[in-house]
């Protein structure tokens, strides 16, 4: 369902991405792995369109979207999430799901009817405030919310436009070991037929929710395997420094 | 996120209800006064519309003000068009040339977009100030005014134009609350709020402030086709970035982002400046003085900080 075809970009002389290729099936649970400054967000940024490849090409279903740009990309049902916090200031949590949905339902433009307080709309807001565990925190003003409330939040707004690819670049960073286990419960909760490619530093989690994992060092796909052949290998082993031998 | 809260609707209806009073009770110079504050009113509405709501703060709503007049101008003046006609034509151009300057600056931002405002609006200025055919620096005369004999209302009496142009008002508001709370006055608060989160949930963001933008310069073009038929002439003067500035000054003056505020900023620049005019040539020390003061205070505006302050009690009684 996404093909990702030799991708470089350079910031300058500064090489971020280097010939990276990636495929993945429809429904695949993907974890990127990588050390800090790997270039992991600048993939993500390449995927969503906020960036533009030096060369390469990226697929979505078969189709060429290196050219398309941000919103256009979203609107073939490409989704994600950001490692910093990205949401809307200064409205409630219902609002900011409000939005979410009622974009990601191409409802924008009408002067006439009021999509954000509609049935549809309505219902998804309740349905991804559940599954994010916002349900009683709907009339929170963002401003006010928890860090991790926040965050959850930054999922909900991914997940509102029920997208088929969905991009998520560290979920749970910065977030209680409960938050990091309801969100391992919620990737599992989600239907299979998302595609998703999840940034993680919390390698259990990787490991648990994967089907395959890549791992980026230095700018370029050093490995990619399944989460048991990750384990055994020795290139992802060294650039971990042993993180999970007491695992393996 | 426009709401059309109790405090709102009061405010309008009072400050509404008290110039038609002074109108009422007046003579012709208070009525002056009364359409002076009305036609600006008009044109803060329509300003806070973008600006408060889109984050989109114009210096061109002078120059659009004028273009809605003088296409109504020439429609009637030189075209010998009916009124309907003319308005339709005045709203339509001042809508385009809005919708024109909000798809060429929707992508830039900050002070960059004043500048690209300001840019245009002087552009248009200068289009008229050289335009032989609309009168150059002389302008136009002889604009008819609506003829509302058939409801019983004579536009060419003062009191009874200047009941008009307050109705306007009240609708140039109700147009743009009733928006606000639209599908798109929602979709135009997520922009506000974050433009790229909104691309990145698949909204073409830019044409969506160009439309806003073209909706904000149809209301102001109404006030430019009330200022026309108001004193039935209309000169360059209409168009020049002073008024942008002014307008500018009233929203912020009575709150910019809450609608009913800028009425209000309205009536209280207008007042202000004949009062204190009265005693002193130097009256826009005044108001400069005035808006510093405003700012300072943590820059809500007169009725912003009052809606702040009722806000803040609410929430502790409720907090209790
Ligand atoms: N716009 C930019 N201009 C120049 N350099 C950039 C830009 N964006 C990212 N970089 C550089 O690219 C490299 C990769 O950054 P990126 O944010 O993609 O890493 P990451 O893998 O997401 O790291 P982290 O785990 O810290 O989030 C870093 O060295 C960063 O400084
Ligand atoms: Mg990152």
């Amino acid at each position: 369902m996404l093909d990702v075809r030799d991708i470089c970009k350079n910031f300058g002389g500064l090489r971020v991405s280097r010939d990276i290729s990636m495929h993945l099936e429809r429904g695949e649970r993907r974890v990127v792995l990588g050390p800090n400054g790997a270039g992991k967000t600048t993939l993500f940024n390449l995927l969503a369109g906020t960036l533009k490849p030096t060369s390469g090409e990226i697929l979505l279903d078969g189709a060429r979207i290196t050219n398309l740009n941000v919103e256009q990309r979203a609107r073939l049902g490409l989704s994600r999430s950001y490692q910093k916090n990205n949401l809307f200031e200064g409205l409630t949590v219902r609002e900011n799901l409000a939005l979410a949905a009622a974009t990601g339902e191409g409802k924008t433009s009408s002067f006439f009817s009021r999509a954000h307080e509609s049935r549809s709309v309505r219902e998804t807001v309740e349905e991804v405030a559940e599954m994010v565990g916002l349900a009683d925190r709907l009339d929170t003003g963002v401003a006010h919310a928890s860090y991790g409330n926040r965050r959850q939040l930054e999922v909900g707004l991914a997940l509102a436009t029920k997208p088929k690819l969905l991009l998520m670049d560290e979920p749970t960073s910065g977030v209680g070991p409960g938050m990091i286990d309801a969100f391992h419960r919620l990737i599992a909760s989600l239907p299979r037929e998302i595609t998703i490619v999840i940034v993680e530093h919390d390698l259990d989690l990787g490991f648990d929710v994967a089907d395959r994992i890549s791992v980026l060092n230095y700018g370029e796909v050093v490995f990619e395997g399944t989460p048991d052949e990750t384990k055994g290998s020795d290139v992802v082993r060294e650039i971990y420094l042993g993180d999970w031998q007491g695992d393996a | 996120m426009f709401h059309q809260t109790p405090l709102k609707t009061f405010t309008v209806a009072a400050v509404i209800a008290a110039l038609a009073l002074y109108a009422i009770l007046g003579g012709y110079f208070p009525r002056e006064i009364v359409i002076e504050i009305a036609l600006l009113a008009i044109l803060a509405v329509s300003l806070d519309f973008v600006a408060g709501y889109g984050g989109m703060v114009s210096l061109c709503h002078g120059a659009i003000y004028g273009i809605g007049a003088y296409a109504f101008a020439g429609m009637t003046a030189i075209g010998g068009y009916d009124t309907v006609t003319a308005t339709l034509v005045a709203l339509a151009a001042a809508a385009a040339f809005g919708l024109f300057v909000g798809a060429v600056a929707a992508n830039i931002t900050g002070i960059f977009f004043i500048m690209a405002t300001l840019a245009f609006g002087q552009m248009a200025y200068v289009v008229v100030f050289e335009s032989r055919a609309l009168g150059g620096d002389d302008g136009l005369s002889g604009i008819a005014r609506y003829d509302l004999s058939a409801i019983g209302i004579d536009m060419n009496d003062s009191l009874q134009f200047a009941l008009f142009c307050l109705a306007v008002v009240v609708i140039a508001y109700a147009a743009a609350a009733y928006v606000l709370r639209s599908t798109f006055g929602r979709t135009l608060s997520g922009i506000h709020s974050n433009e790229d989160r909104m691309r990145a949930l698949g909204l073409t963001a830019w044409r969506h402030k160009a439309v806003a933008f073209s909706f904000s310069s149809m209301l102001a073009g109404a006030a430019g086709i009330l200022a026309a038929q108001h004193t039935q002439f209309v000169s360059p003067e209409l168009l020049v970035w002073t008024v942008s500035g002014e307008v500018l000054i009233v929203v912020i003056l009575g709150g910019l982002g809450t609608l009913a505020g800028p009425i209000a900023g309205a009536a209280l620049l207008v007042l202000l400046k004949h009062k204190i005019g009265a005693y002193t040539e130097h009256w826009h020390l005044v108001i400069g003085l005035f808006l510093v003061a405003a700012v300072m205070a943590g820059g809500r505006g007169v009725y912003g900080q009052i809606e702040y302050w009722l806000r803040q009690r609410a929430g502790r009684r409720a907090d209790a």
